[in-house]
């Protein structure tokens, strides 16, 4: 109901800034910047930056508004327009990230309290993901973005879905590979939930 | 064995995708939508970009090519005679033949990239928004 109505209201606010009513992009901007400050937040992971890539993406959108030829929804016109303003200041300014091999690795859980051992588990997972080669990276970030809809990540990378689960598999791969603890940790979490189950059911 | 790894797999996966997917959403700060905006109307009161005078550069363009041409068909025209001329034996008159048809190549290979070059800047120019 709310996505049919934000297409309603998006496409009643891109007619009339085509008509000459600036002031409508306001509308569109106001239902946006969350979406885009966000997704622009998950590729660098500055927030004074991720505010000033989404700005520039508005700013590319009210500029190439005509271009929207409406054969897809505005909001997927919309991403796909921002994630390559994203993907090409990144590539012009790079983050600074260490390569996926020399991040951080977790330290033993078991010697520290699990609230903050779990915080470091997230922490260290998130830059794992930004030191991942582009090619890797990218997909994972939408595909999180998108609530893990491999469709919409696909479609606002403009690439095939069966491409972007290739990467997605090729990227936890790196990631596991780069986390054997946290694996260990959350199998032996699972082992012992199974032994649990098992004690209880004896 | 086979069930307990991929369990451990499945375990492992949902676990990046927990945290990965658990992210904390960022709430844009108050003047973004006023600095968006202020943005987008000095884009709207900026004058419109200069159209290329193409009225004015049409008639210039059609002398360049008329030119070229021109000079590319008297090269042509002025090689034929010359290998008629020379009663050479077959590989000779080839060879003589060959020199303008050489030099017309490299004349259309000229014209050829000047207009790849022409439509790439365009192109980029496109894209960054310059047009």
């Amino acid at each position: 109901m709310t996505t049919t109505t934000n297409a309603a209201e998006d496409l009643a606010d891109v007619d009339r800034v085509l008509a000459g009513d600036v002031q409508a992009f306001e509308g569109i901007v106001r239902r946006w910047q969350g979406p885009l400050v966000n997704m622009a937040w998950r590729y660098c992971r500055d927030r004074s930056r991720a505010e000033e890539l989404a700005q520039e993406a508005f700013v590319r959108a009210w500029r190439g508004l005509s271009g929207w030829r409406r054969d897809s929804s505005f909001s997927t016109w919309l991403f796909a327009l921002a994630a390559n303003v994203y993907r090409s200041d990144l590539k012009r300014f790079p983050t600074v990230t260490l390569p996926i091999d020399e991040a951080p690795e977790l330290s033993r859980p078991a010697t520290q309290h699990h609230a903050l051992a779990a915080q470091q588990s997230s922490d260290s997972v998130r830059r794992a993901v930004l030191a991942l080669p582009t090619r890797y990276r990218e997909p994972v970030i939408l595909f999180y973005f998108h609530e893990m809809d491999v469709a919409a990540a696909a479609r606002t990378m403009g690439l095939p879905e069966g491409t972007v689960k290739a990467r997605l598999s090729r990227a936890r791969a790196l990631l596991r590979s780069r986390f054997p603890h946290l694996e260990g940790e959350h199998a032996a979490m699972e082992f012992g939930d199974l032994n649990t189950g098992k004690e209880a059911g004896r | 064995m086979k069930q307990t790894r991929k369990h451990q797999s499945d375990a492992e996966h949902n676990e990046i995708d927990r945290i990965l997917a658990t992210e904390d959403a960022l709430v844009p700060s108050s003047g973004f939508l006023a600095s968006v905006m202020d943005h987008v109307q000095e884009e709207a009161a900026a004058p419109a970009p200069i159209p290329f005078p193409w009225k004015r550069a049409l008639p210039g363009a059609i002398v360049i090519v008329g030119t070229f041409g021109a000079g590319a068909f008297e090269m042509v025209r002025q090689g034929l005679p010359t290998a008629s001329e020379f009663a050479l034996t077959a590989p000779h008159i080839s060879a003589v033949m060959e020199r303008p048809l050489e030099q017309v190549g490299w004349i259309a290979l000229a014209l050829g990239v000047s207009l790849f070059s022409w439509l790439l800047s365009n192109r980029l120019a496109g894209r960054a928004g310059l047009l």
